[in-house]
């Protein structure tokens, strides 16, 4: 197995877990009120996406592995 | 760890001064970090602008950069604003144990994140031959934003350890802990920054 595809599995494993850690909290925060709480959300948010990308890169959706 | 066993503020009680600025206090941070997101804007807008001026990306000669290792490394800091989101969160249900093993993961997180990028680094530069002065626009602008974000990782990871130490001191309380919101705060915001230079850098 080579170092790329522990790197792909890692990269898909981790966003699948920190994605739905992030909006499990964000789901669960919705209703909170305060500017702070609001934004914590759009933080929340923004990790969600950022996990869900990085997921996409991992399973070579998004991005162009390796070396052209 | 009981709430009992935290030490509280002299007398026990909420500081009045404190619960007055809290607000300012979150304002002012917010305004720090709008003002840290101008800065970042200013360089993503510069880089895409070159980018767009350029005749293909990446220039010949250049390598394209490695996405799967950009991905788990990426993934690894993400990992960290979600055991740090939850680090606040115990602290604010008075877990202080559950609290102090997030915030540790956290530091070790964003630590691994700076080892990745230092490895990628290395191999850039003495495998790939890419470097920020010696190759044009697409060096430069790699460099200098993945670097400042780098750095911004190393003071928030400096910053965390400080934070540990000082709840470790029982420099906080489950009343006055604003400290802790906004390291919070800042490693959100280094998360969110890396999502858009993870995203304009490897992606596009």
């Amino acid at each position: 197995m080579n170092v790329a595809l522990l790197e792909k599995i890692g990269a898909i494993i981790g966003g699948l877990i920190v994605g739905a850690v992030a909006f499990y909290a964000l789901w669960k925060d919705w209703k909170t009120p305060g500017v702070e709480n609001h934004v914590f959300k759009v933080m929340l948010l923004l990790l969600g996406v950022g996990a869900v990308i990085a997921l996409l890169a991992g399973l070579g959706i998004l991005g162009t592995f390796g070396k052209a | 760890m009981a709430i009992a066993a935290i030490p509280h503020d002299a007398h026990g009680e909420v500081d009045q001064l404190y619960v007055e600025t809290r607000e300012l206090r979150l304002q002012g941070f917010l305004l720090f970090l709008i003002s840290d997101c101008v800065l970042f804007s200013s360089f993503i807008f510069a880089y895409l602008y070159l980018r767009n001026t350029g005749q293909g990306w990446p220039p010949p000669g250049i390598a394209r950069l490695d996405v799967a290792f950009a991905a788990w490394n990426s993934v690894v800091l993400f990992g960290s604003g979600a055991t740090m989101h939850y680090a606040l969160e115990n602290w604010k249900h008075g877990n202080f144990m559950k609290y102090m093993w997030m915030l540790i993961a956290t530091i070790i997180l964003g630590a691994m994140f700076l080892g990745g990028q230092g490895y990628e680094y290395h191999h850039l530069i003495f495998d790939e031959k890419v470097t920020w002065a010696g190759s044009g626009i697409f060096g430069a602008s790699f460099f200098t934003l993945t670097g400042m974000h780098g750095f911004h990782v190393f003071m928030g990871v400096c910053y965390l350890t400080v934070l540990l130490l000082q709840t470790a001191a029982g420099t906080y309380t489950y009343q006055k802990y604003f400290g802790i919101t906004a390291g919070t705060l800042y490693w959100h915001f280094v998360d969110v920054i890396w999502v858009v230079l993870f995203s304009i850098f490897y992606l596009l």
